[in-house]
């Protein structure tokens, strides 16, 4: 059984409970083994880099640091997580960051010596797991379920992604995987707004009517996605869209690992289905 | 020894050299040197006045060594090698120090660059003082020159070699000469139109006496040095005897194989034989064939399956049961029974599912019956032997059709009522109707095979006496082998093949409630499901081994389980329950691992063996000798018996047999028959050979799966044997038929043989090779255009109506695909276009270089659109306008003046999400404006992407044979890129046009005009120079081990056998030292580099 130091993340806690829980059921079910990490901090993400550099990836590497001592590879299911401590990583093998974060850490008793690889989720199910296993282990194949798949913008980055930026198909291949139909649509690669939507609400509301209005015209009754950041937005804010256009969209926007547990025969309490918005029961009533 | 008088001269080269070394310094430290007679300083030393330095010190100095400290001896060692030799002093007493590359050039300190410069100086003077007076050899040049490449740039070539008397073999890899330039509509900035333009010089090759014109052929091999080069030329195989074809065109309308047309980029199809283009030189057709269809190599019987399948797809159906009779007949029974190997090699499978080639052949056999069938025409006898067949089954019949077709007359014996063998007695009617077999004997017996029925032969000896002059044996393995259980005696135990026969033949048979079968074969479970037509209501079908091994056919065991049929696998047979005189089950013995040898008892009233088949000796002479195994024993290559003049095959043979293995073992026994008659050698060149096997390209088949079969309901199926497979309709047929990938390209149908008056076409022919000698060689292969898929933004292959320039060009072209109507894929007319430069070009993920004509194409495709389509809107996206020289700036001016909008910007995507109305169902090409600071969405109907230029594939191959060097982007390298663009670093060697950098019309023809001038003048001086300095191996030292041999680039070494020594050939040898490196025996040395000059050398660099 593959082990792997688990890193929720805060989001996991929060707007993205969903996605905690049921990448919890889905590692158990798949037979990986998910260990927290004790004693984990927010990484800092977006927010903490904008004030002070040098202490972000402190706060950053004290994960790190604490990951080390597992030995083992440090996933993430959040995606900004996962590119954050990426970031502290490849920082802290400069000499003068590394000599200088160290400093800091020791004061808590702590070091970070570069040996940590940190992943993301999806990566990890689709290179060490492989979507065959996935699918051997399907035991409620969604037959007919026509899925729109929303890889966001970390999966597929240069530097730390996986994926192919113009036509990324990792998703695609989960859905199929379990069973389901991934609908082509020509937005899958269009910016949900990020974090955006708070300062600029508007011109965010109109990315994701042109991401909601593609999916449904291509036929797809739902969307997923891996990062909590996506999911939030286009779930939160799916009633303001439509509001603004006069629309009536109703597209549940699942977390993969939710649709993973529904086609492993996981419950709804396993998936945290309760948490979404834009309600998935009818869709899903019949995988249930 | 004479005195050794240097001059020394050393050179400013502008301020190249005097910036940074003080020139006047290093003058008077020479003159200090060792030998030194004069030392001077010039500031040009490579100008007459700097040369004439050199020579008029020789004279009044009597100077017999110079050196000169200047820039590389790449550059100039040529120009004072000769000024010296023209002074009258051998060329090789002179050295030259470079200074400047590797000194001025390279360092910064001035105090340093100057003790460097003066330490290289010392060195040159060193080393001549050890020179060695060297002679150059001269070679004389073969007057012929070989053109690599039939494009505008070949074609100039050979045209201006050729005009001026001399020969020229121009090879060209397709069919035809024209190159790109054919395939262009209008040409930038005449407008004129490029076939007109061309036509009348492809014409001049193709009818110079000076020019041999070697069309569909390849350069292979070069050996050889300049002046003195043989060339090896594969000739492809046409299959056309271009001394007969008219250019008739006939047979390409008749081929009914259809692949991508390459002239037309894809746009269109084009049979497997054709001519490339209304304008082809020369004119002659080609049959492209690529080798043997594996569905093909795959039949026994050597059936032309990609050849019916071919002509099916064109609706030509009679044309197709043709083709099949030419190898077998009874293809109504084939096309229902066959175990169709050549469905599992069929490539379709590595796709979605094979072709259905089977049902396809049942498909024309039926189509002829409902059509009516007409009276077969007999076949002459045209041999005076006439020969016996025993036995009307798939052996018997296919061995007397194939000796009926080579003119014998034949007599089939069947002891049965009627003929047919197993395919009338043994295969229930629901799967091959009687009809069918009945219409198939008819057939044959209007084309002339005699059967007599009712007549068993059991004594060969009296068929001699009748005479015949040679006998078939194809009797068949009809009788069933038993179970070896105890209570298989019993009555209601029946042999599979006996319980078959009494139910065809109209026999009532009756089967109680529950019956087993035991066979894993496609009797047994046919006797399971005519058990089950009986009126059987719990039928089993029992066998030793697992499913997956099963012989029966997949689709049989599945209609059977459809039927209800129940299967055990794993499961043997113990014992037959006797109550009575009836039976009462079967005791079966698992036979898997998990529960091995555990008994249970299946209730039977009725027990089918279908085991296994045995022959029946009795039925056959005692001379006959038999097997360990109890078959007919017989040669397997030539299937003769022990008894002279009697050959046999099929199941009396091998056993259990296939329908169409039995027919190719009766067509094998055929040709023995034939050369025993005819006197032949029966043995001779029977071997099979397997053919090469080629590569099918998939990357553009949509995957489609195999039209469904129909087949009859399972209620409508019960109490009857109606035929459950109900067949393929025309529609079904034509639509299964076109899902073949026409692997081989041309299946070999003879269509286009039948087709051709001239009698022009030869299937047989093979490549050939010829040798020819030249002096030279000219290398003209041209270009590619850069293929935009891997730009996924630029949605080519993803939308219609994203075009590349060359199918711009195409739908432009008044002898395109569409006739020169611009339409979209559709087939409306487009209301606006956007022309995008620099796709691949100029780009630091593809290519960084610019490929020269794309903006004057682009306007070019701006000025046909207007005129085309008036109304239309024309956007070209630039990041600069190239437009350089004459007439081309003017041409820009106009099209401005012709409305063209021109946006400086460069594309970043193309998209069909519609943001408004206006964009609904158009393409949208997002860009930036650059002058106008905007970014722009512009809703046009097509998109053509101005592509980049880049060589040709053909010039991997062609570098390869001539060792020729390439720049970065795999364009050919020139010897100077401002001063020599023609030659390359291979004397002899010339390239010209796109191959050495993209390039427009008019600088190609004068570059490859230029080729030609210097071929001429090569063959003119009718002699070349080649370097003295050259590498020698000293005989007496030399061990003979040849290491030397494989190390020579330039292939220059060879082993003398008898003298049992390597020898060096001075001509083809470059001095490049590696040989001299290398050998053990220190047996060889560079006259021009030898041990004392070098360390005189280094001796001064450290002084």
């Amino acid at each position: 059984m593959k082990s792997y130091t688990y890193f929720p993340g805060c989001s996991s806690e929060a707007t993205a409970v969903g996605l905690d829980i049921s990448t919890r059921a889905i590692a158990e079910a798949l037979g990986i083994e998910l260990k927290e990490l004790e004693d984990w901090n927010c990484c800092g993400s977006t927010p903490y880099g904008s004030l002070d550099e040098l202490e972000a990836i402190a706060v950053a590497a004290r994960n790190l640091a604490l990951a080390e001592k597992t030995k083992l590879d440090l996933v993430t299911p959040c995606s900004s997580c996962f590119v954050t401590l990426n970031k502290a990583r490849v920082h802290m093998m400069k000499p003068e960051v590394k000599s200088k974060v160290n400093q800091a850490l020791a004061t808590a008793g702590l070091e970070y010596n570069g040996s940590v690889k940190v992943r993301l989720l999806i990566e990890v199910l689709m290179s060490d797991m492989t979507t065959q296993k996935i699918a051997a282990k399907v035991v409620k194949p969604l037959s007919g379920l026509k899925v729109a798949p929303y890889s966001g913008c970390q999966e597929v980055r240069p530097r730390f992604g996986f994926d192919d930026p113009e036509n990324p198909i990792a998703l695609d291949e989960i859905v199929e995987a379990v069973g389901a139909i991934a609908v082509p649509y020509a937005s899958k690669c269009k910016c949900c707004g990020g974090s955006a939507v708070i300062s600029e609400q508007d011109l965010c509301l109109q990315l994701m009517y042109d991401l909601f209005k593609n999916a449904v015209e291509s036929g797809a009754e739902c969307m997923i996605t891996p990062c909590p950041l996506c999911q939030m937005n286009l779930d939160a804010y799916q009633a303001k869209v439509n509001s603004k256009f006069n629309t009536n969209f109703n597209l549940p926007v699942l977390f993969v690992t939710q649709l993973i547990g529904l086609a492993l025969g996981l419950k709804e309490d396993k998936l945290g289905l309760n948490k979404n918005i834009v309600k998935p029961n009818k869709i899903l009533a019949k995988y249930l | 020894m004479e005195e050794v008088r240097i001059g020394v001269y050393i050179c400013d080269c502008g301020t190249n050299i005097s910036a940074t070394v003080n020139t006047k310094e290093v003058t008077e430290y020479a003159k200090g040197l060792g030998s030194v007679v004069v030392a001077r300083n010039y500031k040009y030393m490579c100008s007459d006045p700097g040369q004439n330095l050199i020579k008029n010190d020789i004279k009044e100095n009597k100077l017999n060594r110079v050196v000169v400290a200047a820039c590389s001896p790449r550059m100039h060692e040529p120009t004072f090698r000769r000024a010296v030799q023209d002074a009258g002093i051998n060329q090789y007493y002179f050295q030259m120090a470079n200074i400047r590359e590797q000194c001025s050039w390279v360092h910064t300190d001035k105090e340093m660059a100057t003790e460097k410069a003066k330490a290289l100086v010392e060195a040159a003077v060193s080393r001549v003082q050890y020179h060695e007076p060297l002679q150059s050899k001269q070679v004389s040049v073969n007057p012929n020159v070989l053109v690599v490449g039939g494009g505008i740039a070949g074609i100039q070539t050979a045209l201006e070699i050729a005009d001026a008397g001399k020969k020229v073999y121009l090879v060209e890899k397709e069919p035809s000469i024209g190159g790109h330039m054919a395939m262009f509509d209008k040409t930038f900035p005449t407008l004129d139109c490029s076939a007109c333009i061309l036509t009348p010089k492809m014409t001049s090759v193709g009818q110079h006496p000076n020019i041999d014109l070697l069309s569909y052929s390849e350069v292979e091999e070069v050996t050889g040095f300049v002046g003195n080069f043989k060339a090896k030329i594969k000739r492809k195989a046409r299959y056309v005897d271009e001394t007969k074809c008219t250019g008739c065109d006939e047979c390409s309308k008749v081929c009914p194989v259809k692949v991508e047309n390459e002239f037309d980029v894809g746009l269109s199809l084009r049979s497997a034989t054709y001519i490339q283009s209304p304008y082809a030189v020369p004119n002659k057709a080609v049959i492209n064939k690529k080798g043997i269809s594996p569905c093909r190599v795959a039949c026994p019987a050597g059936v032309n399956a990609h050849g019916y399948v071919a002509l099916i797809a064109k609706g030509q159906f009679k044309e197709a049961l043709d083709l099949v009779r030419d190898s077998i007949p009874l293809a109504g029974v084939v096309g229902r029974v066959c175990n169709h190997p050549c469905e599992t090699e069929c490539e379709r499978t590595t796709v979605d599912d094979g072709i259905n080639i089977r049902d396809l052949k049942r498909f024309v056999a039926d189509y002829e019956i409902k059509m009516g069938r007409e009276k077969a025409t007999p076949l002459e006898i045209t041999k005076a032997e006439k020969v016996a067949v025993i036995g009307s089954g798939p052996s018997g019949l296919a061995c007397a059709f194939d000796l009926l077709k080579k003119g014998y007359a034949v007599t089939v014996f069947e002891k049965d009522e009627k003929a047919g063998g197993l395919m009338r007695y043994g295969i229930p009617n629901f799967k091959l109707p009687e009809n069918i077999v009945d219409t198939e004997i008819d057939y044959l017996k209007e084309r002339g095979v005699e059967i007599k029925t009712g007549t068993a032969v059991n004594d060969i000896a009296s068929l001699f006496k009748q005479g015949y002059k040679a006998v078939f044996l194809g009797t068949g393995a009809g009788v069933n082998r038993k179970l070896g259980v105890p209570g298989e005696d019993n009555a209601n135990v029946f042999g599979a093949m006996d319980f078959l026969k009494k139910v065809n033949s109209g026999q009532d048979v009756v089967v109680s409630d529950k019956v087993v079968v035991v066979g894993g074969g496609n009797t047994a479970v046919e006797s399971a499901r005519v058990a089950w037509r009986l009126g059987a209501k719990d039928v089993t079908v029992l066998y030793k081994k697992s499913e997956s091994e099963t012989p029966a056919t997949c689709s049989e065991v599945e209609e059977a389980k459809n039927e209800g049929i129940k299967f055990k696998f794993l499961t043997s047979v113990k014992e037959i329950i006797i109550d009575g005189d009836k039976i009462s089950g079967v005791k079966c013995v698992n036979e898997s691992k998990a529960q091995k040898g555990e008994e249970f008892v299946l209730e039977a009233g009725n027990v089918i063996n279908a085991m296994w088949q045995d022959v029946n000796k009795d039925s056959l002479p005692k001379e006959m000798a038999f097997s360990e195994l109890g078959y007919l024993e017989v040669d397997p290559v030539t299937l003769e018996s022990n008894v002279s003049g009697v050959f046999a095959g099929g199941e009396v043979v091998a056993g259990q047999l296939d329908v169409i293995a039995s027919m190719a073992s009766g067509k094998a026994a055929a040709e023995s028959i034939d050369r025993y008659l005819s006197g032949q050698d029966i043995r001779e060149g029977r071997a099979e050979q397997m053919p090469k096997k080629f590569e099918v390209n998939k990357d553009k088949v949509k995957a489609k799966s195999r039209m469904v079969m129909p087949t009859l309901g399972v209620s409508e199926r019960k109490g009857n044997f109606d035929e459950v497979e109900l067949g393929y309709d025309n529609e079904l047929a034509i639509d299964e038929a076109g899902r073949c990938l026409n692997c081989s390209v041309c299946s070999e149908c003879m269509l286009c043989l039948k087709a051709c008056e001239p009698d022009a076409i030869d299937h047989s022919m093979r490549e050939q090779t010829i040798e020819v000698d030249i002096g030279s060689i000219v290398v003209a292969t041209g270009l590619k255009q850069f293929d935009p898929e891997v730009m996924y933004t630029y949605g080519y292959r993803r939308f219609d109506d994203v075009l590349t320039g060359l199918e711009f060009e195409r739908l432009s072209n008044a002898s395109g695909p569409t006739d020169g109507v611009v339409v979209k894929k559709n087939g409306k007319k487009p209301k606006s276009v956007a022309i995008l430069h620099c796709v691949g070009s100029r780009d630091e993920n593809y290519h960084k270089y610019c490929s020269r004509v794309c903006c004057m194409y682009s306007l070019k495709y701006a000025h046909l659109l207007k005129e085309k389509l008036p109304d239309v809107e024309v956007y070209q996206l630039y990041i600069d306008m190239r437009c350089p020289g004459l007439g081309y700036e003017e041409f820009y001016m106009r099209l401005q003046d012709e409305g063209v909008k021109f946006v400086r910007g460069r594309a970043a995507e193309i998209t069909n999400i519609p943001q408004i109305d206006e964009e609904k169902d158009k393409l949208v090409v997002m860009v930036e404006d650059t002058l106008v600071r905007k970014k722009r969405r512009l809703p046009v109907d097509m998109v053509i992407l101005s592509c980049a230029i880049e060589p040709n594939d053909g010039a991997e191959q062609i570098g390869k044979v001539l060792s020729l060097n390439k720049k970065a982007d795999g364009f050919f390298l020139e010897k100077h890129p401002k001063l020599d663009p023609i030659s390359t670093m291979t004397d002899g060697v010339f390239i010209a046009g796109c191959c050495q950098g993209p390039k427009d019309i008019p600088d190609t023809v004068a570059q490859a005009s230029a080729a030609a001038a210097r071929a001429l003048a090569m063959i003119s001086n009718n002699k070349v120079e080649i370097d003295g300095a050259v590498s020698e191996i000293i005989a007496d030292l030399c061990s003979g081990c040849r290491i030397c041999n494989t190390m020579c680039p330039y292939s220059a070494i060879s082993y003398n056998e008898s003298a049992r020594v390597s020898e060096i050939n001075p001509v083809l040898c470059k001095g490049c030292g590696v040989c001299v490196s290398a050998c053990p025996s220190d047996a060889i040395t560079s006259n021009h580099f030898t041990t004392k000059q070098i360390l005189a050398e280094i001796e001064g660099v450290l002084a």
